[in-house]
């Protein structure tokens, strides 16, 4: 019978006719089957809740989860750390899916490592909403992501048009092996490439911390006494940069960077001519968001992409007037609301 | 003339003074495993058990690895990244056909087995601290894995990874052979040069047997066991990750040293450590299904692994 009612609807799309009933799931999103009701349970399969970052990432999922809360549509929200640990979030959601949650939301500790078990957990008819860090397989509801390799052509293109494509930069890289670190990377190479007169000294390979950034840079600093700009591709790692640079009393070149609060105060106290863009925070609760939509039968696309927002000198301040409200070690994000969410998932 | 005991009886008080350490181990294993499958009683079906162990093979595999190295007196901070070379490798190297699978495993555990014979030859013969090699190794053999892929990638035979990480035990399997080939590993002149150079190098060098080459044995089997855990992994997720190994490093040493493993060599068991590493395994679900938080997660762990080794001294201090 629900076969047959499903197959009419089908038809009924096909005929481009909009009389399903609202009330019915459309079954339009990849892996909803449409047999969950609301309330619904959310997982949040985290691999590491330690660095700040995740945190604010978690803050914008516990924020969002509430908003649905009221409204009925979440009951529950399970949370998981795997601890950096890509063997421990396949067990967790493993066990996410013997529990049998309505969704998960996930950041993937690695992009192929999880692929099975998100596709075991899709067969099950859990909406899976994949953000931030991404994974290969396509069996799940929706990947949720800025574009990394847009990320390093655009901070590439600042630097080249400041120095006017001639000089002598440093590329500051995350860490080898990562995919994000990777792709904003080669979203670097074809600016670089068209830029001859840029000539790259040296790259660095840190973790996106500050401190590690800050070291390299410090013993950098020593064999290259020219650096006309600083390709920093996110993280904290233009905040370490800047540190380094200024603890030498060395003049501080254009750079790019990210919404690193710190960051952000020691452009405005330098008075730097600088650009950054971030990786929102909020694509986390923007994950919970689609998921429950998507259970709720609305049609939301398997690739949603966020727009970059831009910081640079001209809109510097809007951010640095928000600082307070976030951690001093933490990422000043943009504004979000759930009108802002319907709009990117296009449910508007 | 004094009575010398009997060789049965040397041997019955070597294997209690081995395993004294470790019923405090084994009682806690069994109630966590009990709260287990009280919270999540599909743990007790055929799915259940094979995903389960699908997930603590990897550890248990590298915890054996440690423990191999760790009862020479060694320890391999290398582990991890041979685990990352492992499913780069295997999942570059293995073929589709069942010919080419064959080959492409045994090439990686080769390799494998390559790398920790001359990380063994180095500690060995010259005599460096193996916390510097294995340290200066796990560089060599990360770089060597992010050569192969510079990022996640490439692909497994789907039927291999039905196969091994499929709803079926093999994972258990394989772990009881490789129990099995140690035991008999034992019973050979390399398996007692093993366990004598690490009880006792001096005396094991007087006695004849050539230590320096039942050390570097030690560190090839456990490169071995580090690659093949590297093969699984690969198999379990369908590709390769040069970086996914590293957290297993300390995860290894954590379950020898729950096991009973000690570090000056000579002490503990593989068994032990296998039950560490299954404790481990059993911890994070366990916490999982008692819905704690994340940060409660952490603090569970750090009591309960000082839980462990307290009971354990407790006892050695007991005897």
């Amino acid at each position: 019978m629900r076969r047959s009612i499903l197959g009419l609807a089908a038809a009924a799309l096909v005929a481009g006719t909009q009389l399903i009933a609202p009330t019915m799931a459309e079954a339009a999103a990849k892996c909803i089957k449409g047999d969950r009701k609301p309330p619904f349970t959310v997982g949040w399969a985290n691999i590491y809740s330690v660095p700040t970052w995740m945190k604010q990432t978690e803050g914008t999922i516990t924020d969002v989860v509430e908003q649905l809360k009221k409204d009925g549509l979440v009951d529950n929200l399970v949370i998981t750390d795997a601890e950096g640990n890509a063997n421990n979030q396949i067990t967790q959601i493993q066990s996410m899916i013997d529990t049998d949650v309505d969704a998960i939301v996930v950041i993937a500790g690695s992009s192929t490592a999880l692929n099975r078990v998100i596709e075991q957990a899709c067969e099950k008819g859990i909406a899976v909403a994949n953000v931030d860090s991404l994974v290969d397989t396509d069996q799940l509801t929706v990947k949720i992501n800025t574009n990394s390799n847009e990320w390093g052509k655009q901070a590439a293109q600042f630097i080249a048009d400041k120095l006017g494509g001639q000089g002598k930069i440093i590329i500051m890289n995350g860490p080898a092996g990562i995919s994000v670190s990777e792709d904003r990377r080669a979203g670097a190479t074809p600016v670089l490439e068209a830029n001859p007169g840029l000539e790259v000294l040296t790259e660095t390979n840190t973790a996106y911390n500050s401190a590690p950034a800050q070291e390299a840079m410090t013993s950098l600093l020593f064999q290259y006494p020219e650096i006309d700009g600083i390709l920093s591709l996110g993280g904290a790692l233009s905040a370490g940069a800047i540190l380094a640079m200024d603890r030498q009393g060395r003049e501080l070149p254009p750079m790019t960077g990210e919404n690193y609060r710190q960051f952000l105060e020691l452009w405005k106290e330098k008075d730097l001519t600088a650009w950054a863009t971030m990786q929102p925070n909020w694509l986390g609760g923007l994950g919970v968001y689609a998921a429950v939509q998507a259970l709720n039968g609305k049609d939301i696309q398997p690739y949603v992409e966020v727009p970059l927002p831009i910081i640079d000198n001209g809109n510097i301040d809007e951010y640095l007037a928000r600082a307070g409200e976030f951690p001093a070690d933490g990422y000043i994000y943009s504004p979000y609301d759930l009108a802002m969410f319907d709009q990117l998932l296009g449910l508007k | 003339m004094r009575q010398v005991p009997s060789g049965a009886a040397l041997h019955a008080r070597l294997i209690w003074r081995r395993n004294r350490g470790q019923i405090g181990l084994f009682v806690l294993l069994a109630l966590l495993l009990a709260l287990y499958a009280f919270l999540h009683p599909g743990l007790l079906s055929w799915a259940g058990i094979a995903r389960f162990t699908q997930n603590w093979f990897p550890v248990a595999l590298v915890a054996i690895a440690q423990t191999l190295v760790m009862l020479m007196g060694g320890i391999d901070l290398a582990i991890g990244a041979m685990v990352g070379l492992g499913t780069v490798l295997a999942a570059t190297l293995v073929g589709e056909s069942a010919l080419g699978a064959g080959l492409g495993i045994t090439a990686t555990v080769a390799i494998g087995v390559a790398a920790g014979g001359l990380v063994g030859t180095i500690v060995a013969l010259f005599g460096l601290p193996a916390i510097i090699v294995t340290l200066a190794s796990s560089f060599l053999i990360g770089g060597a894995a992010l050569l192969v892929m510079p990022r996640p990638g490439g692909s497994m035979p789907g039927w291999l990874s039905e196969g091994l990480v499929g709803v079926h035990p093999t994972a258990l399997l394989i772990l009881i052979v490789i129990l099995v080939a140690w035991r008999v590993l034992r019973a050979t002149p390399l398996g007692l040069s093993i366990d004598a150079a690490g009880d006792n190098p001096a005396g094991a060098f007087r006695s004849g047997v050539n230590v320096a080459l039942a050390r570097i044995a030690a560190y090839a089997i456990s490169g071995g066991l580090a690659a093949f855990a590297g093969v699984y992994v690969a198999a379990q997720t369908g590709a390769g990750d040069p970086l996914i190994g590293n957290p297993l490093a300390l995860q290894s040493i954590t379950a020898a040293v729950l096991g009973g493993v000690g570090f000056l060599g000579g002490q503990g068991t593989i068994r032990g450590a296998v039950a560490g590493s299954l404790l481990l395994a059993v911890l994070v679900n366990v916490m999982f299904f008692l819905g704690l938080p994340p940060v409660a997660q952490y603090v569970m762990q750090g009591l309960i692994i000082v839980a462990a080794m307290g009971i354990k001294r407790l006892r050695e201090r007991a005897a």
